[in-house]
């Protein structure tokens, strides 16, 4: 519920700020008053039919994710490629509607208020919703699995970036002498799995080690609906070049060591 | 006179290394070649041999409803322990029962992971009043490594050496013995400051001057500890034959040691080395060295070497097994 209240939050303050972005371009590149070449209220109109189009696309980008980092130049360029839609659309709405091109200056101004707009906006309120959900009780307790230093990095970078998945135990299957990896108790081996998701409620399940056993970490995953993620270095992935694509409608995950920078735009 | 002797099996173990297959179920009750582990122990033990076996209380109403099953008596000792890290200890459980029911009987004490090939009555007709251990020649000494080895001057046990780096012999401490009633008192106290150590109490006989002798044995001997040993001792057991209890339609490949489990099915598929445990439904699929838990429900997958957990279902989008 805490999740849900906060993800409504979000839309309905993108979607008023996208129209009193567009507003504040209007005023600061008209003037303080209400213009008769381009009449405010045919462009608050269309401003307004084409904030719920624009948020579709923003959502499309994923840009709401729930792990989904703001402060990140891809997410960042999303959010560009979303005002420019926004302002495409703006100028396809007020077109059809009025038969007549808006100020292609003031729509420039739109599309850079928008754009650095929504993303401060997003960057600061992942931070009050990182806060909200990783209040005791938090809202996604994660389960790791496995005792390894990748796993040891992974909490601490969830913990040092506030995740909103809170790590609250691990399991591995060899056991461990220590009783904490960055303050996160172990609570055992493997064995101990079903008692630990339904103690903590666990709502994600992080494997770092055990890959033989990932075939019954996810049938237990999907038993309770869990989200079931995978490290990549469990696999021996650990130079970070992987990503995922897709053959034929079938996701992969794909390592390419050879690719060149530019790849990147054609891969 | 021959003191009388009573069985004392050590079934209080979690197997924390057979996960998923022991998530719910004693690694004594897992089936091998179709028939519980400790059963096969159970069989091979003299009739007028009163039997106890000591498990956890999470493995309770498992063993009562097993020991229904059985066609002799077995009393069931419950530990009072619900958790790995809290559990009593091997030799603690056996001083336990030595106090609270006080034997004074010879103890033929046994482990209830274990298969054990050998002949009882053998070992039995080998005890002379001195203690006495089952010995099993491993042959390879990495493997040694893994054990308690026994060093020994033919019949006399002279040292042992807990998963020695470089063992010196490759013949290992089966986890069989029988302990004469004279040594019980010995080993209540030595299980209060060791109550984990059961191989340990051995070496506590020796450094106390007591005599220990071994019995050596070739036939099949194996520790049910990890996937790799239940693989290498179901396809030893099984050969290459089909134990079947389930049915298996006739465009069905079945090579190598194959247990089906009673109400499973395997339908259009391709199997090589396959536990199959109970009521599990495979349909078009390539199994190799796996050992599937019951209930699970797989179509159209190739899997090697995998142990999985019950419950499973992996069934692509579309299929009539999918809920």
């Amino acid at each position: 519920m805490r999740y849900r209240l906060l993800l409504i939050l979000w839309l309905l303050t993108d979607l008023l700020l996208f129209v009193s972005l567009y507003t504040l371009a209007y005023f600061l590149r008209v003037g303080w008053i209400l213009s008769t070449d381009f009449p405010f209220d045919r462009f608050l109109f269309t401003t307004i039919i084409t904030a719920p189009l624009w948020l579709l696309v923003l959502g499309t980008t994923r840009t709401f994710g729930l792990t989904r980092n703001q402060a990140t130049i891809r997410n960042g360029a999303y959010i560009a490629y979303t005002a420019l839609v926004g302002v495409a659309l703006f100028t396809l709405a007020y077109y059809f509607r009025y038969i007549t091109f808006f100020s292609r200056l003031l729509l420039l101004h739109a599309l850079f208020y928008t754009f650095v707009g929504v993303w401060v906006w997003h960057i600061l309120f992942q931070r009050f919703e990182r806060w909200c959900l990783r209040l005791n009780p938090p809202t996604f307790p994660t389960l790791i699995i496995g005792t390894t230093r990748e796993a040891a990095e992974l909490i601490r970078s969830l913990n040092k970036n506030r995740n909103p998945l809170v790590p609250v135990a691990i399991l591995d299957s060899q056991g461990n002498k220590e009783n904490f990896i960055e303050s996160v108790p172990i609570r055992g081996k493997l064995h101990k799995l079903e008692q630990v998701l339904a103690a903590e409620n666990i709502t994600h399940l992080i494997q770092c080690s055990d890959l033989e056993q990932s075939l019954n970490f996810l049938t237990a995953c999907r038993k309770r609906r869990i989200t079931y993620m995978l490290l990549p270095s469990t696999m021996g992935m650990v130079e970070r070049d992987e990503w995922i694509d897709s053959v034929e409608g079938q996701p992969v995950t794909v390592v390419s060591p050879s690719l060149q920078w530019w790849h990147w735009f054609i891969r | 006179m021959l003191h009388s002797m009573q069985c004392f099996i050590l079934a209080g173990g979690f197997a924390t290394r057979l996960w998923p297959l022991t998530e719910k179920r004693a690694k004594p009750l897992l089936p091998l070649a179709g028939k519980p582990l400790i059963t096969y122990l159970i069989e091979k033990i003299p009739k007028d041999l009163p039997i106890t076996v000591s498990t956890n209380a999470v493995f309770k109403d498992a063993f009562e409803k097993w020991k229904k099953g059985m066609k002799r008596s077995v009393d069931i000792l419950i530990e009072d322990t619900v958790q790995d890290d809290h559990k009593l200890g091997a030799l603690g459980a056996v001083a336990q029962w030595i106090r609270e029911k006080n034997i004074d009987d010879d103890v033929l004490l046994l482990t209830g992971d274990n298969y054990c090939g050998f002949s009882f009555e053998d070992f039995l007709h080998t005890f002379h009043g001195i203690t006495l251990i089952a010995v099993y020649d491993i042959h390879k000494t990495d493997r040694a490594k893994l054990y308690g080895t026994v060093i020994t001057n033919q019949n006399t046990v002279t040292g042992f050496e807990e998963k020695p780096i470089q063992p010196k012999t490759t013949l290992i401490n089966t986890g069989a013995s029988v302990l004469p009633s004279h040594i019980l008192p010995i080993l209540t106290e030595w299980a209060i400051s060791h109550p984990d150590n059961i191989g340990g109490i051995f070496e506590e006989l020796l450094r106390r001057k007591q005599h220990i002798e071994c019995f050596r044995f070739s036939e099949p001997w194996f520790d049910i500890g990890s996937f790799d040993t239940y693989l290498e001792a179901t396809t030893t057991l099984v050969g290459d034959n089909i134990i079947s209890s389930g049915s298996i339609s006739p465009d069905s490949k079945i090579e190598g040691s194959v247990v089906i489990g009673s109400h499973s099915q395997v339908i259009k598929s391709n199997l090589h080395n396959v536990v199959l445990f109970e009521n599990c439904h495979i349909t078009d699929c390539v199994l190799e060295n796996c050992i599937i838990d019951d209930n699970s429900t797989l179509s159209h997958v190739d899997l090697t070497h995998k142990m999985i957990r019950e419950g499973t279902i992996l069934v692509p989008k579309g299929s009539p097994w999918e809920t």
